[in-house]
This record gives structure tokens, C-alpha cells and sequence, in this order.
């Protein structure tokens, strides 16, 4: 029983980090390499709104939520709109070259000791039980319940309201969106912040939960498989990708060696890559060949 | 030449891909208000890139108009962007990648409204689309992937519509089609011009269609205009007869390439 819960909050973190990388690519074919290091960003926000609004832990919430938003939204106007018309590789190797440069102001900014933004905000994590001796924390099952209100809310916003239509446009066809009127910088600038967004939320439970320090990177990697594995232009794709994911890194925990476990979702992204190079749900066309 | 002054102008425009590849060169043409205009070649000729020219490139396309103007109602709109274009009153159908096929016909159309607009005048600016092409209103709910080849052409052309153009732009309508559905489009956009009081710029390898709707011509080859004039002087033309119209007689239809010195008056500015 413990072994499900563990799997289901395993995937809602999973499927948080996960969606950031769909709605990039899935607008603009480019894969953000830096998510994970613009999760922990929102994460480190998160603690520093904290030391500074100590009596309104709130008010530091959602300060840090908007102020990922907004991250992302800036990087792309000053940064990657500058990218666009350049081949999608030189595109990502920016995010890589981003994800560098963010990880090392990070260490000079916040010092790379482990934090713990919970204490700080001074919000409790009590265990909760689930029947049979089973529980997971607070903070963990407000994961699982942000995870789907947010996969829903995306899932409503895509396919009713017109920017969801308008992001959809854009990411079938560029070219014909922008003849149609369609302000391609401000949709491509709004999937970046939609990204950080949810990435930065998904820093910021990670935290609260487990705390706060470098290894939140791999993290933020071990969810790019997910994301592939599904199929990388699929928001349900990444839901499943993370499901997958997640199983498999649980049950090499539980069964083989927990030493492994950072591994695992890479296995299955070689396995995955070498069957089905689309992905899950992905669209077979869309592979750019090497 | 009328007194009034076009509604759009090029003045010897050049297009340069890549910074190295000049697709078009010294290339001037006006259109003026209400008419149809045809746009004649043959492939490689250079019409795709003047359409492009006129409805702005995007990053990824790497060209550029290095030289001259494109004055839309006055106003120099040379290396605008799409969509500032579109907003401005000029909507293109491509040739290619015409529709979203990802997207159902209803989607296809929602996306083409300009922002801003309401429900209530969404909804009413698309059944006037659905008016024109009732095919659509049935497929409504369809992928537009699925759509055949006359329909995607009806949904392009209604999406393009839905910008609320003055100059509706269109690149090879009739490619891949029966030429009985290409006389039923024509049909239709002289109905536009009519109804909407449009002005449209018309691509076409064939003359054959074309020139039957056509107020004014202009024949392009190897990225220089060489020719134009009304319907009645490029149809009685002997060149565009023997190239565009396939009455050279003797052999199957010729190239213009195929001769080895022009007989026609060149006609190029610069």
C-alpha cells in the first residue's frame, strides 16, 4: 500500500515537472533543457519571499508563484525570442548554456547548504494517514491534488479558450498562425510562463517537502523522460510518461537498490527512444531525424 | 494606367534568401482597388516569393526585401511581420500549409478571428464564411486534416477572410484540383470581390482560368516581370498564348524556357 502512495505522489511530481517541457515544445518544437534548473529558481524565490514577508507565509506563496510567471516570461522576450528563426539545436543549446549559467548564480546567490523553506514560512508537514498503516505528508498530497487541478485546468484552457486555441495554432504551423493574425511572440512568451510557471510550483512543493539544495536538478532530469516517454507534444502523454516513470524508479527501488533509482528513468528513456522514438502519445511526424 | 492611386504598389522590390539567393529582382506591380489581379509564371518563377513578400516572412524563412517598396494604401509595409500585415488589411492563402490539420474546421476558423472580437461577432463572421461555402457548415466538426483537396481550399480561403482583409491574396489555387472545382473557386472569389468589395491578387501557372475573371494581368519569369496588361491584351498576347494558354500549336504546351531569344518587349523597371 505504502508502494502506491509513494507511486502516486512520485507521478504527480513527475507529471508537475513534466508538463513544463510539453508546453514548450509543444509550441515551439524546443526542448528546455534549463526546467529543472528554473523549478529550483522558483524554489529558492520561494525561500527568500519567505525570510522576507515572515508574517505573511501566504503572501510569500504566491508572490513566488507569480514572480516564476513572470521569469518565465522575461527569459523568453529578453532571451529566446531572440532565437526564434535560428535552427531549433542552436535553441536548445541556449537552455543548456542558460541552465549552467542559472545553476552557478544560484550557488553564489543562496550557497549551495541545504534550506528549508517550510521552517521558514513556519508551515507544518504532518503526516497523513491513508488506512492500513499507510500515509503520506501534507505537503505531498497537496502535490497530487495541485498536479491534477493544474493538468485539468491546462486540458480546459487548450481546448477552450482562444489563447489555448491560438497556442495550438501556433504549434501546428508558425508560418500560417502569424498570416492569420496570431501574435507569435506573445503566445511563444506565454508558454514560457505557463512552464515556469508550473515548474516553479513544482520547485516549490518539492521544497517544502524534502527541502532545498543542488540535487533538486536531477529531479527536474528525471522528469524530462517522463515527458519524453509520453511523447513530449502530449499534455495526457506526459501524465502516463510520469506514471511509467515513476513505476519503474519505485519498483528498482523496492526490488533491486535504492543507490540506482537516479538511473532508472533514463533506462526507460533508451528503451522508449529505441522502440517508439515519437513517444506514447506523440505525433509520428513531428521527429526531427538526426 | 488609371489616375487613382493603387492600392498596392511594389516598386521594384527585391528578395534576397539567405543573404545570398535573390529570388525576385526589380520587381514593380499595382494593384488597384476592386479589381482582380493575376499574377502569371511557371514554377520557379518568382510568384510564391512576391505573395510572401507582400504578406511579410517570419524568422525562420531568412529573407528579406533588400531593396524597393511595397506601398499598401501609401504605406511602405516592406519586412513587416505576418501579423502586423494581416492587421493591417492583407490576408494570404499559401499555396502550401494552407490550413491548421490539426485542428477541426470550426478551430481552423475561431483561430482566424481577429482578437478582439466577441462571441457573438465571432459567431456571426463565421457563418457569413459558412454562407459562402456551406460545404464547411456540414464538415463543421471535422479534423481538417480529413478535409478533400476543394475543401481545404474553401476552408484557406474562409479562414483568410475571417481577417477582414481589403486585399486578399492567393498563391495557386487551382494546384491539384479538377478544373471543374477550380472554375466553381473562381466563381467564388469573384462573388467576394463583389459582395465584400474585395481586391484580389491571384497566382496562377495557368492562364486558362485565371485570365477569365481577370481585370488586369502581369506575367513574371525568372524573377522579372515581363509583361502585363488587361485580359484582352494578355489573352490576344502571342507569347502568353503559346506559354501559359497552350496554343502554340504543333507540339504539346512549351516553356518559355525552351526559346532561345524572346520576341515579347521586356518590360522591367531599373
Amino acid at each position: 500500500m505504502q508502494v502506491l502512495a509513494n507511486l502516486v505522489v512520485l507521478t504527480a511530481i513527475y507529471a508537475l515537472i513534466s508538463c513544463g517541457y510539453v508546453l514548450i515544445y509543444r509550441v515551439s518544437r524546443v526542448l528546455n533543457l534549463a526546467h529543472g534548473e528554473l523549478m529550483m529558481l522558483g524554489a529558492y524565490l520561494l525561500f527568500t519571499l519567505a525570510s522576507l514577508f515572515k508574517g505573511g507565509p501566504e503572501l510569500a506563496f504566491a508572490g513566488a508563484v507569480g514572480l516564476s510567471l513572470l521569469v518565465g516570461f522575461v527569459l523568453y522576450v529578453v532571451l529566446m525570442r531572440k532565437m526564434t528563426g535560428e535552427l531549433v539545436i542552436a535553441a536548445v543549446l541556449v537552455t543548456i548554456a542558460l541552465g549552467i549559467l542559472l545553476r552557478g548564480l544560484m550557488v553564489l546567490i543562496w550557497t549551495a547548504r541545504d534550506l528549508h523553506p517550510i521552517s521558514v514560512l513556519g508551515w507544518k508537514n504532518p503526516p497523513v494517514p491513508l488506512g492500513g498503516g499507510t500515509s503520506i505528508s501534507s505537503v505531498a498530497l497537496a502535490t497530487i491534488l495541485v498536479a491534477v487541478v493544474l493538468y485539468l485546468a491546462l486540458m480546459l484552457f487548450f481546448r477552450y479558450t482562444r489563447w489555448g486555441l491560438q497556442m495550438r495554432a501556433v504549434g501546428e504551423r508558425p508560418l500560417l498562425a502569424a498570416q492569420r493574425g496570431i501574435k507569435l511572440h506573445a503566445v511563444y512568451a506565454l508558454a514560457w510562463a505557463l512552464s515556469t510557471f508550473s515548474g516553479g510550483l513544482a520547485g516549490m512543493l518539492l521544497a517544502l517537502d524534502s527541502g532545498l539544495g543542488s540535487t533538486m536538478v536531477i529531479v527536474g532530469l528525471k522528469a524530462f523522460p517522463a515527458a519524453l516517454v509520453g511523447g513530449l507534444d502530449s499534455l495526457l502523454g506526459a501524465v502516463v510518461g510520469s506514471f511509467i516513470v515513476a513505476a519503474a524508479e519505485i519498483l528498482a527501488i523496492h526490488f533491486i537498490d535504492p543507490l540506482i533509482s537516479d538511473v532508472v528513468p533514463f533506462v526507460v528513456l533508451i528503451a522508449m527512444l529505441l522502440v517508439r522514438p515519437w513517444g506514447l502519445f506523440g505525433t509520428k511526424e513531428e521527429i526531427e531525424r538526426v | 494606367m488609371t489616375e487613382s492611386p493603387p492600392m498596392l504598389r511594389l516598386e521594384k522590390v527585391e528578395v534576397v534568401y539567405k543573404k545570398v539567393i535573390t529570388a525576385i529582382q526589380g520587381v514593380s506591380l499595382d494593384v488597384q482597388q476592386g479589381q482582380i489581379v493575376v499574377f502569371l509564371g511557371t514554377n520557379g518563377a518568382g510568384k510564391t516569393t512576391t505573395l510572401r513578400a507582400i504578406s511579410g516572412f517570419i524568422g525562420t524563412d531568412d529573407a528579406w526585401v533588400t531593396e524597393g517598396r511595397i506601398l499598401f494604401e501609401g504605406q511602405d509595409i516592406a519586412n513587416w511581420p505576418p501579423q502586423k500585415v494581416a492587421n493591417r488589411g492583407i490576408a494570404l492563402v499559401p499555396e502550401r500549409e494552407k490550413i491548421f490539420e490539426t485542428l477541426t474546421v470550426m478551430d481552423n476558423l475561431e483561430a482566424s478571428v481577429g482578437a478582439g472580437a466577441s462571441r457573438a461577432t465571432r459567431k456571426r463572421m463565421i457563418d457569413t464564411v459558412f454562407d459562402h461555402f456551406p460545404r464547411l457548415a456540414t464538415a463543421k466538426t471535422r479534423l481538417a486534416g480529413y478535409l478533400s483537396g476543394g475543401e481545404r481550399q474553401m476552408l484557406a480561403i474562409g479562414s483568410a477572410l475571417l481577417c477582414e482583409p481589403r486585399l486578399l491574396l492567393v498563391d495557386e489555387m487551382s494546384m491539384g484540383l479538377a478544373p471543374r472545382l477550380v472554375e466553381e473557386l473562381l466563381d467564388h472569389i469573384v462573388t467576394l470581390k463583389k459582395t465584400l468589395g474585395l481586391t484580389i491578387l491571384l497566382v496562377e501557372q495557368s492562364a486558362h482560368l485565371a485570365l477569365g475573371i481577370a481585370d488586369y494581368g502581369y506575367v513574371i519569369e525568372n524573377g522579372r516581370i515581363v509583361l502585363d496588361g488587361t485580359r484582352e491584351r494578355l489573352g490576344g498576347h502571342k507569347d502568353v498564348q503559346e506559354f501559359y494558354l497552350g496554343q502554340g500549336g504543333g507540339d504539346a504546351r512549351k516553356s518559355y524556357r525552351e526559346v532561345k531569344q524572346y520576341r515579347r518587349s521586356r518590360r522591367w523597371y531599373g
